[in-house]
Protein backbone atom coordinates (compact mmCIF):
# COMPACT_ATOMS: atom_id res chain seq x y z
CA UNK A 1 0.00 0.00 0.00
CA UNK A 2 2.92 2.61 1.15
CA UNK A 3 5.02 1.43 -2.08
CA UNK A 4 2.25 2.02 -4.06
CA UNK A 5 1.69 5.46 -2.84
CA UNK A 6 5.70 6.49 -3.23
CA UNK A 7 5.17 4.85 -6.82
CA UNK A 8 2.09 7.31 -7.29
CA UNK A 9 3.95 10.01 -5.56
CA UNK A 10 7.61 9.87 -7.84
CA UNK A 11 5.40 9.38 -10.98
CA UNK A 12 3.49 12.53 -10.38
CA UNK A 13 6.62 14.30 -9.85
CA UNK A 14 8.02 13.45 -12.67
CA UNK A 15 5.48 14.15 -14.62
CA UNK A 16 4.67 17.47 -12.87
CA UNK A 17 8.68 18.98 -12.61
CA UNK A 18 9.28 19.16 -16.17
CA UNK A 19 6.34 21.26 -16.94
CA UNK A 20 6.77 23.43 -14.43
CA UNK A 21 10.46 23.94 -15.85
CA UNK A 22 12.02 23.05 -12.68
CA UNK A 23 14.22 20.50 -14.53
CA UNK A 24 14.72 19.99 -17.98
CA UNK A 25 12.52 17.59 -19.67
CA UNK A 26 15.29 17.11 -22.52
CA UNK A 27 17.36 15.35 -20.13
CA UNK A 28 14.36 13.82 -17.77
CA UNK A 29 11.50 13.31 -19.84
CA UNK A 30 8.09 12.63 -18.45
CA UNK A 31 6.10 9.40 -17.42
CA UNK A 32 3.28 10.51 -20.64
CA UNK A 33 6.21 10.96 -23.16
CA UNK A 34 7.68 7.68 -22.00
CA UNK A 35 4.29 6.01 -22.61
CA UNK A 36 4.10 7.32 -25.74
CA UNK A 37 7.71 6.52 -26.61
CA UNK A 38 6.44 3.05 -25.71
CA UNK A 39 3.60 2.59 -27.83
CA UNK A 40 5.82 3.90 -30.63
CA UNK A 41 8.85 1.48 -29.89
CA UNK A 42 5.51 -1.88 -29.85
CA UNK A 43 4.65 -0.38 -33.24
CA UNK A 44 7.74 0.37 -34.93
CA UNK A 45 8.69 -3.37 -35.23
CA UNK A 46 12.82 -3.71 -33.93
CA UNK A 47 11.51 -4.57 -30.36
CA UNK A 48 11.08 -7.66 -30.93
CA UNK A 49 14.14 -8.77 -32.98
CA UNK A 50 16.61 -6.61 -30.12
CA UNK A 51 14.34 -8.31 -27.24
CA UNK A 52 14.93 -12.01 -29.37
CA UNK A 53 18.50 -11.45 -29.78
CA UNK A 54 19.18 -10.22 -25.97
CA UNK A 55 16.74 -13.19 -24.72
CA UNK A 56 18.59 -15.80 -26.70
CA UNK A 57 22.22 -14.54 -25.63
CA UNK A 58 20.80 -14.60 -22.30
CA UNK A 59 19.40 -18.11 -22.36
CA UNK A 60 22.04 -19.71 -24.32
CA UNK A 61 24.80 -18.32 -21.59
CA UNK A 62 22.43 -19.17 -18.81
CA UNK A 63 21.69 -22.72 -19.51
CA UNK A 64 25.15 -23.44 -20.21
CA UNK A 65 25.80 -21.82 -16.68
CA UNK A 66 23.16 -24.17 -15.30
CA UNK A 67 24.36 -27.11 -16.92
CA UNK A 68 27.86 -26.33 -16.38
CA UNK A 69 28.04 -25.04 -12.97
CA UNK A 70 25.66 -27.35 -10.74
CA UNK A 71 27.94 -30.34 -11.39
CA UNK A 72 31.07 -29.14 -10.98
CA UNK A 73 30.02 -27.13 -7.66
CA UNK A 74 28.75 -30.12 -6.41
CA UNK A 75 31.99 -32.40 -7.16
CA UNK A 76 34.05 -29.37 -5.83
CA UNK A 77 31.67 -29.93 -2.66
CA UNK A 78 32.34 -33.45 -2.48
CA UNK A 79 36.11 -33.76 -3.17
CA UNK A 80 38.28 -31.54 -0.97
CA UNK A 81 41.42 -32.08 -3.38
CA UNK A 82 39.71 -30.88 -5.94
CA UNK A 83 38.66 -27.97 -4.49
CA UNK A 84 41.69 -26.93 -2.85
CA UNK A 85 42.87 -27.20 -6.44
CA UNK A 86 40.72 -24.73 -7.91
CA UNK A 87 39.65 -22.80 -4.90
CA UNK A 88 42.15 -19.80 -5.17
CA UNK A 89 41.61 -18.89 -9.13
CA UNK A 90 37.67 -19.31 -8.36
CA UNK A 91 37.40 -17.25 -6.18
CA UNK A 92 39.43 -14.36 -7.92
CA UNK A 93 36.86 -14.66 -10.29
CA UNK A 94 34.13 -14.51 -8.20
CA UNK A 95 35.58 -11.50 -7.21
CA UNK A 96 36.55 -9.58 -10.30
CA UNK A 97 33.54 -8.42 -12.61
CA UNK A 98 32.82 -10.47 -15.31
CA UNK A 99 32.43 -7.54 -17.53
CA UNK A 100 36.28 -6.54 -17.11
CA UNK A 101 36.80 -9.72 -19.18
CA UNK A 102 34.38 -8.37 -21.95
CA UNK A 103 37.32 -6.78 -23.85
CA UNK A 104 39.33 -10.52 -23.99
CA UNK A 105 35.90 -12.64 -24.89
CA UNK A 106 35.42 -9.82 -27.94
CA UNK A 107 38.59 -10.37 -28.86
CA UNK A 108 38.55 -13.92 -29.00
CA UNK A 109 34.86 -14.52 -29.84
CA UNK A 110 34.42 -11.13 -32.08
CA UNK A 111 31.20 -9.32 -31.89
CA UNK A 112 28.70 -11.42 -32.27
CA UNK A 113 26.09 -13.23 -29.93
CA UNK A 114 28.88 -15.84 -28.87
CA UNK A 115 30.74 -13.10 -27.03
CA UNK A 116 27.70 -12.06 -25.09
CA UNK A 117 26.69 -15.89 -24.40
CA UNK A 118 29.96 -15.69 -22.96
CA UNK A 119 29.86 -13.33 -20.76
CA UNK A 120 26.12 -14.38 -19.47
CA UNK A 121 28.05 -17.58 -18.96
CA UNK A 122 31.10 -16.78 -16.92
CA UNK A 123 29.18 -14.30 -14.70
CA UNK A 124 26.42 -16.58 -13.74
CA UNK A 125 28.37 -20.19 -13.16
CA UNK A 126 30.94 -18.74 -11.34
CA UNK A 127 28.04 -17.38 -7.74
CA UNK A 128 26.34 -20.80 -9.20
CA UNK A 129 30.25 -23.14 -8.82
CA UNK A 130 30.60 -21.28 -5.77
CA UNK A 131 27.14 -21.68 -3.82
CA UNK A 132 26.36 -25.35 -4.89
CA UNK A 133 30.23 -25.93 -3.54
CA UNK A 134 29.13 -24.03 -0.19
CA UNK A 135 25.82 -26.29 -0.02
CA UNK A 136 27.90 -29.45 0.12
CA UNK A 137 29.94 -28.63 2.62
CA UNK A 138 27.86 -27.31 4.74
CA UNK A 139 25.72 -30.75 5.09
CA UNK A 140 25.30 -31.68 8.47
CA UNK A 141 27.45 -34.23 9.64
CA UNK A 142 24.76 -36.46 11.35
CA UNK A 143 22.83 -36.13 8.46
CA UNK A 144 25.11 -38.69 6.37
CA UNK A 145 25.94 -40.38 9.54
CA UNK A 146 22.25 -41.58 9.87
CA UNK A 147 22.34 -42.62 6.22
CA UNK A 148 25.20 -44.52 6.30
CA UNK A 149 24.34 -46.75 9.36
CA UNK A 150 20.98 -47.76 7.39
CA UNK A 151 23.83 -49.22 4.85
CA UNK A 152 23.44 -46.24 2.47
CA UNK A 153 25.96 -46.71 -0.45
CA UNK A 154 28.05 -43.61 -1.47
CA UNK A 155 25.50 -42.75 -3.91
CA UNK A 156 22.45 -43.23 -1.99
CA UNK A 157 23.94 -40.90 0.24
CA UNK A 158 24.53 -38.52 -2.37
CA UNK A 159 20.99 -38.60 -4.10
CA UNK A 160 19.55 -38.89 -0.69
CA UNK A 161 21.52 -36.40 1.56
CA UNK A 162 23.58 -34.38 -0.32
CA UNK A 163 21.53 -33.24 -3.42
CA UNK A 164 18.49 -32.24 -1.23
CA UNK A 165 20.24 -30.67 1.72
CA UNK A 166 22.49 -28.26 -0.79
CA UNK A 167 19.83 -27.57 -3.06
CA UNK A 168 18.60 -24.31 -1.31
CA UNK A 169 22.24 -23.06 -1.33
CA UNK A 170 22.22 -23.92 -5.38
CA UNK A 171 19.11 -22.20 -5.42
CA UNK A 172 20.53 -19.00 -4.11
CA UNK A 173 23.69 -19.36 -6.25
CA UNK A 174 21.19 -19.62 -9.16
CA UNK A 175 18.92 -16.22 -8.63
CA UNK A 176 22.65 -14.35 -8.26
CA UNK A 177 23.42 -15.92 -11.69
CA UNK A 178 20.23 -15.33 -12.64
CA UNK A 179 21.05 -11.24 -12.01
CA UNK A 180 24.77 -11.65 -13.13
CA UNK A 181 23.08 -13.04 -16.40
CA UNK A 182 21.20 -9.64 -17.01
CA UNK A 183 23.80 -7.20 -15.76
CA UNK A 184 25.91 -9.13 -18.43
CA UNK A 185 24.13 -9.25 -21.67
CA UNK A 186 22.78 -5.88 -21.25
CA UNK A 187 26.03 -4.77 -20.58
CA UNK A 188 27.98 -6.43 -23.31
CA UNK A 189 25.50 -5.26 -25.84
CA UNK A 190 26.10 -1.65 -25.05
CA UNK A 191 29.91 -2.13 -25.76
CA UNK A 192 30.08 -4.36 -28.56
CA UNK A 193 27.07 -4.72 -30.76
CA UNK A 194 25.05 -3.89 -33.48
CA UNK A 195 21.89 -5.25 -31.90
CA UNK A 196 19.98 -6.05 -28.92
CA UNK A 197 18.28 -4.45 -26.25
CA UNK A 198 21.54 -3.07 -24.48
CA UNK A 199 22.51 -1.66 -27.65
CA UNK A 200 19.34 0.03 -28.22
CA UNK A 201 19.86 1.96 -24.85
CA UNK A 202 23.14 2.89 -25.87
CA UNK A 203 22.02 4.36 -29.15
CA UNK A 204 19.74 5.82 -28.12
CA UNK A 205 21.64 7.56 -25.48
CA UNK A 206 23.81 9.01 -28.31
CA UNK A 207 20.88 10.30 -29.84
CA UNK A 208 19.18 12.15 -26.52
CA UNK A 209 15.88 10.36 -26.75
CA UNK A 210 15.92 10.01 -23.26
CA UNK A 211 12.01 8.81 -23.43
CA UNK A 212 12.90 6.00 -26.02
CA UNK A 213 15.91 4.86 -23.87
CA UNK A 214 13.91 4.58 -20.50
CA UNK A 215 11.36 2.02 -22.83
CA UNK A 216 13.97 -0.25 -22.95
CA UNK A 217 15.83 0.31 -19.31
CA UNK A 218 12.18 -0.41 -17.83
CA UNK A 219 11.89 -3.66 -19.97
CA UNK A 220 14.99 -5.01 -18.57
CA UNK A 221 14.49 -3.97 -14.99
CA UNK A 222 11.18 -5.25 -15.55
CA UNK A 223 12.41 -8.73 -16.86
CA UNK A 224 15.08 -8.90 -14.06
CA UNK A 225 12.65 -8.17 -11.15
CA UNK A 226 10.51 -10.95 -12.74
CA UNK A 227 13.10 -13.17 -13.11
CA UNK A 228 15.05 -12.71 -9.09
CA UNK A 229 11.03 -13.04 -7.89
CA UNK A 230 10.23 -16.15 -9.29
CA UNK A 231 13.81 -17.42 -8.28
CA UNK A 232 13.15 -16.37 -4.66
CA UNK A 233 9.90 -17.92 -4.75
CA UNK A 234 11.40 -20.91 -5.49
CA UNK A 235 14.22 -20.63 -2.98
CA UNK A 236 11.69 -19.80 -0.62
CA UNK A 237 10.02 -23.69 -1.71
CA UNK A 238 13.06 -26.00 -1.53
CA UNK A 239 14.21 -24.08 1.78
CA UNK A 240 11.84 -26.10 3.32
CA UNK B 1 25.97 -69.24 25.22
CA UNK B 2 27.88 -66.20 23.51
CA UNK B 3 27.27 -62.62 23.82
CA UNK B 4 25.29 -60.38 21.25
CA UNK B 5 28.14 -57.69 21.29
CA UNK B 6 31.49 -58.88 22.30
CA UNK B 7 33.51 -56.17 22.45
CA UNK B 8 37.34 -57.02 22.41
CA UNK B 9 40.53 -54.69 23.41
CA UNK B 10 38.45 -51.81 21.13
CA UNK B 11 40.87 -48.86 20.66
CA UNK B 12 39.46 -45.78 18.78
CA UNK B 13 41.64 -42.68 17.60
CA UNK B 14 41.22 -39.63 15.92
CA UNK B 15 43.99 -38.06 13.96
CA UNK B 16 44.51 -33.99 15.53
CA UNK B 17 44.28 -32.20 12.25
CA UNK B 18 45.99 -29.47 13.43
CA UNK B 19 48.49 -30.88 16.27
CA UNK B 20 49.49 -33.95 14.46
CA UNK B 21 49.51 -37.19 16.52
CA UNK B 22 46.26 -38.99 16.97
CA UNK B 23 43.74 -38.46 19.83
CA UNK B 24 43.33 -41.76 21.62
CA UNK B 25 38.91 -41.88 22.41
CA UNK B 26 38.77 -45.21 23.82
CA UNK B 27 41.76 -47.14 24.83
CA UNK B 28 41.78 -51.34 24.78
CA UNK B 29 37.77 -51.41 26.13
CA UNK B 30 36.26 -54.59 26.74
CA UNK B 31 32.66 -55.42 27.31
CA UNK B 32 30.36 -58.09 26.59
CA UNK B 33 26.34 -57.85 25.97
CA UNK B 34 24.19 -60.48 26.20
CA UNK B 35 21.04 -60.85 24.02
CA UNK B 36 18.55 -58.62 25.13
CA UNK B 37 19.95 -56.46 27.59
CA UNK B 38 19.96 -52.84 28.07
CA UNK B 39 23.26 -51.26 28.66
CA UNK B 40 23.25 -47.87 29.16
CA UNK B 41 27.14 -46.24 29.41
CA UNK B 42 27.58 -43.61 31.47
CA UNK B 43 30.51 -40.92 31.81
CA UNK B 44 31.45 -37.38 31.38
CA UNK B 45 32.25 -35.60 28.26
CA UNK B 46 34.95 -36.83 25.96
CA UNK B 47 35.42 -39.93 27.85
CA UNK B 48 34.51 -41.79 24.25
CA UNK B 49 31.39 -43.30 24.92
CA UNK B 50 29.70 -42.02 21.75
CA UNK B 51 33.34 -43.41 19.95
CA UNK B 52 32.40 -47.14 21.26
CA UNK B 53 28.39 -46.43 19.45
CA UNK B 54 29.93 -45.57 16.48
CA UNK B 55 31.97 -48.73 16.15
CA UNK B 56 29.15 -50.84 17.05
CA UNK B 57 27.15 -49.02 14.49
CA UNK B 58 30.68 -49.80 11.67
CA UNK B 59 30.60 -46.19 11.18
CA UNK B 60 33.85 -45.77 12.45
CA UNK B 61 36.93 -48.17 12.45
CA UNK B 62 38.82 -49.00 15.20
CA UNK B 63 42.42 -48.30 15.04
CA UNK B 64 42.90 -51.87 17.49
CA UNK B 65 41.05 -54.40 19.00
CA UNK B 66 37.27 -55.63 17.32
CA UNK B 67 33.90 -55.52 18.10
CA UNK B 68 31.73 -59.06 16.98
CA UNK B 69 28.19 -59.06 16.61
CA UNK B 70 26.77 -62.68 16.84
CA UNK B 71 30.67 -64.09 17.01
CA UNK B 72 31.32 -61.98 13.18
CA UNK B 73 33.43 -59.13 13.38
CA UNK B 74 31.84 -55.92 12.38
CA UNK B 75 33.35 -54.00 9.08
CA UNK B 76 30.79 -51.50 8.61
CA UNK B 77 27.04 -50.78 8.91
CA UNK B 78 24.43 -53.76 8.94
CA UNK B 79 20.86 -54.44 8.93
CA UNK B 80 21.19 -55.99 12.04
CA UNK B 81 22.07 -52.51 13.90
CA UNK B 82 20.06 -49.03 13.68
CA UNK B 83 21.16 -45.83 15.32
CA UNK B 84 19.30 -43.05 17.09
CA UNK B 85 21.44 -39.72 17.30
CA UNK B 86 21.73 -37.09 19.82
CA UNK B 87 20.99 -34.48 16.79
CA UNK B 88 18.08 -36.39 15.78
CA UNK B 89 19.74 -36.30 12.48
CA UNK B 90 16.64 -36.08 10.76
CA UNK B 91 16.09 -34.87 6.85
CA UNK B 92 14.51 -31.24 6.91
CA UNK B 93 13.06 -32.35 3.46
CA UNK B 94 11.09 -35.38 4.92
CA UNK B 95 7.84 -35.05 6.65
CA UNK B 96 7.49 -37.37 9.49
CA UNK B 97 6.91 -40.50 7.70
CA UNK B 98 8.75 -39.83 4.82
CA UNK B 99 11.78 -39.83 7.70
CA UNK B 100 10.82 -43.13 9.09
CA UNK B 101 10.77 -44.81 5.46
CA UNK B 102 13.97 -43.24 4.98
CA UNK B 103 15.98 -46.53 6.50
CA UNK B 104 13.34 -48.72 5.17
CA UNK B 105 14.42 -47.39 2.07
CA UNK B 106 18.02 -47.09 2.04
CA UNK B 107 18.10 -50.57 3.27
CA UNK B 108 16.16 -52.07 -0.15
CA UNK B 109 12.91 -52.84 1.96
CA UNK B 110 10.74 -54.68 -0.58
CA UNK B 111 7.73 -56.87 -0.93
CA UNK B 112 5.60 -54.53 1.48
CA UNK B 113 4.04 -50.93 1.66
CA UNK B 114 6.87 -49.05 3.09
CA UNK B 115 4.83 -45.84 4.01
CA UNK B 116 2.22 -47.89 5.44
CA UNK B 117 4.77 -49.70 7.42
CA UNK B 118 6.43 -46.66 8.14
CA UNK B 119 3.00 -44.76 9.55
CA UNK B 120 2.83 -47.76 11.80
CA UNK B 121 6.05 -46.76 13.53
CA UNK B 122 4.51 -43.21 13.32
CA UNK B 123 1.96 -44.59 15.74
CA UNK B 124 3.99 -47.02 17.93
CA UNK B 125 5.85 -43.25 19.19
CA UNK B 126 2.52 -41.75 19.38
CA UNK B 127 3.22 -39.21 16.53
CA UNK B 128 -0.22 -40.28 14.93
CA UNK B 129 -1.55 -37.41 13.17
CA UNK B 130 1.82 -35.33 12.38
CA UNK B 131 2.85 -38.01 10.11
CA UNK B 132 2.51 -35.10 7.02
CA UNK B 133 4.76 -32.55 9.50
CA UNK B 134 8.01 -31.59 9.03
CA UNK B 135 11.08 -31.84 11.69
CA UNK B 136 10.93 -27.91 11.84
CA UNK B 137 7.41 -28.02 13.15
CA UNK B 138 7.84 -30.47 15.70
CA UNK B 139 9.57 -29.79 19.25
CA UNK B 140 12.89 -31.41 20.18
CA UNK B 141 10.99 -34.59 22.25
CA UNK B 142 8.74 -35.25 18.83
CA UNK B 143 11.85 -34.91 16.55
CA UNK B 144 13.51 -37.83 18.62
CA UNK B 145 10.20 -39.95 18.47
CA UNK B 146 10.74 -39.64 14.63
CA UNK B 147 14.36 -40.70 15.14
CA UNK B 148 13.46 -43.71 17.66
CA UNK B 149 10.73 -44.93 15.19
CA UNK B 150 12.86 -44.40 12.22
CA UNK B 151 15.68 -46.90 13.78
CA UNK B 152 12.80 -49.45 15.27
CA UNK B 153 10.79 -49.28 11.47
CA UNK B 154 13.88 -51.78 10.26
CA UNK B 155 13.67 -53.82 12.76
CA UNK B 156 17.22 -54.01 14.03
CA UNK B 157 18.46 -56.73 16.36
CA UNK B 158 20.32 -54.11 18.23
CA UNK B 159 19.23 -50.81 18.89
CA UNK B 160 22.47 -48.22 19.17
CA UNK B 161 21.25 -44.78 21.11
CA UNK B 162 24.09 -41.65 21.40
CA UNK B 163 22.58 -39.33 24.24
CA UNK B 164 19.19 -39.61 22.07
CA UNK B 165 17.85 -37.31 25.33
CA UNK B 166 20.64 -34.98 25.28
CA UNK B 167 19.56 -31.79 23.25
CA UNK B 168 16.27 -32.11 25.47
CA UNK B 169 14.82 -30.30 28.12
CA UNK B 170 14.85 -32.53 31.90
CA UNK B 171 10.94 -32.94 32.00
CA UNK B 172 10.42 -34.22 28.51
CA UNK B 173 13.74 -36.05 28.95
CA UNK B 174 12.17 -38.39 31.84
CA UNK B 175 9.03 -38.92 29.92
CA UNK B 176 10.77 -40.10 26.72
CA UNK B 177 12.53 -42.45 28.76
CA UNK B 178 9.43 -43.71 30.47
CA UNK B 179 7.98 -44.38 26.86
CA UNK B 180 11.24 -45.85 25.44
CA UNK B 181 10.94 -48.58 27.94
CA UNK B 182 7.74 -49.20 27.56
CA UNK B 183 8.30 -49.40 23.86
CA UNK B 184 11.95 -51.46 24.59
CA UNK B 185 9.92 -54.14 26.40
CA UNK B 186 7.80 -55.02 24.07
CA UNK B 187 10.45 -57.09 22.20
CA UNK B 188 13.31 -56.40 24.68
CA UNK B 189 15.98 -55.84 21.71
CA UNK B 190 19.29 -55.86 22.87
CA UNK B 191 20.11 -51.74 23.61
CA UNK B 192 23.17 -49.97 24.42
CA UNK B 193 22.17 -46.09 25.47
CA UNK B 194 25.15 -43.85 25.84
CA UNK B 195 24.17 -40.66 28.25
CA UNK B 196 25.30 -38.17 30.64
CA UNK B 197 22.63 -38.68 33.38
CA UNK B 198 23.30 -40.71 36.09
CA UNK B 199 19.81 -41.28 36.87
CA UNK B 200 18.93 -42.03 33.13
CA UNK B 201 21.45 -44.73 33.52
CA UNK B 202 19.68 -46.76 35.97
CA UNK B 203 16.63 -46.03 35.18
CA UNK B 204 16.77 -47.83 31.65
CA UNK B 205 20.05 -50.05 32.15
CA UNK B 206 19.85 -53.59 33.16
CA UNK B 207 23.86 -52.90 33.38
CA UNK B 208 25.19 -49.64 33.71
CA UNK B 209 28.76 -49.14 32.40
CA UNK B 210 30.51 -46.49 33.84
CA UNK B 211 33.60 -44.99 31.70
CA UNK B 212 36.60 -42.25 32.51
CA UNK B 213 38.17 -40.57 30.20
CA UNK B 214 41.23 -39.32 29.25
CA UNK B 215 41.42 -42.14 27.23
CA UNK B 216 38.30 -43.85 27.15
CA UNK B 217 38.17 -46.92 29.74
CA UNK B 218 35.45 -48.94 31.74
CA UNK B 219 35.82 -48.03 34.98
CA UNK B 220 32.98 -50.33 36.51
CA UNK B 221 30.58 -52.32 35.54
CA UNK B 222 26.95 -52.17 37.25
CA UNK B 223 24.26 -54.69 36.90
CA UNK B 224 21.05 -52.92 38.08
CA UNK B 225 18.50 -54.81 40.01
CA UNK B 226 15.44 -53.49 39.90
CA UNK B 227 12.36 -55.04 38.76
CA UNK B 228 10.57 -54.16 35.48
CA UNK B 229 8.31 -53.08 34.15
CA UNK B 230 9.57 -49.93 35.89
CA UNK B 231 7.62 -47.42 37.11
CA UNK B 232 8.91 -43.48 36.71
CA UNK B 233 8.82 -43.30 40.97
CA UNK B 234 11.10 -45.77 41.25
CA UNK B 235 13.51 -42.83 41.48
CA UNK B 236 12.57 -42.03 44.56
CA UNK B 237 13.26 -45.39 46.43
CA UNK B 238 16.13 -46.08 48.46
CA UNK B 239 17.68 -49.07 46.16
CA UNK B 240 18.04 -46.09 43.67
CA UNK B 241 19.48 -43.71 45.29
CA UNK B 242 21.91 -45.92 46.69
CA UNK B 243 22.88 -46.65 43.27
CA UNK B 244 23.42 -43.43 42.04
CA UNK B 245 25.09 -42.78 45.18
CA UNK B 246 27.39 -45.52 43.92
CA UNK B 247 27.48 -44.47 40.34
CA UNK B 248 28.39 -40.73 41.61
CA UNK B 249 31.10 -41.83 43.59
CA UNK B 250 32.63 -43.55 41.16
CA UNK B 251 32.39 -40.69 38.50
CA UNK B 252 33.62 -38.10 40.69
CA UNK B 253 36.67 -40.02 42.73
CA UNK B 254 38.09 -41.35 39.24
CA UNK B 255 38.00 -38.19 37.21
CA UNK B 256 40.31 -35.70 38.53
CA UNK B 257 38.11 -31.89 38.30
CA UNK B 258 40.20 -30.83 35.10
CA UNK B 259 37.01 -28.56 33.14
Amino acid sequence: MISTVAVALFLASWEIAPRLRLVDPFFTSRPSQVLSAGVDIVRGGTLWHDAAVSLSEFAAGFALALAAGVPIGLMLGTFPTLRYLVDPPLMALYATPQLALLPIIVLWLGIGMGSKIAVVFIGSVIPIVVNSMAGVRQVERPLVLAARSFCATRRDVFIKVILPASLPAVMIGVRLGLSRAVLGVVVAEMYVSQEGVGNQIMRLGSAFRVDHLLVYVLLVSAFGLGLTTAARKLEERVAR
Amino acid sequence: MTPHIRIDGLTVAYDKPLAGGAFIAVANLSLDVPRGTFVTIVGPSGCGKSSVLLAIAGLTKPASGRVLVNDAPVVGPGRDRAMVFQEFALMPWRTVVENVRFGLELQRWSGEDLTARALRYVRLVGLQGFDQYRPHQLSGGMRQRVGIARALAVDPEILLLDEPFGALDAQTRESMGDELLKIWEQDKKTALFVTHSIDEAIFLGDIVVIMSKGPGRILETIPIDLPRPRPIDLMDTPTFVEYRRRIRHHLTSETPARA
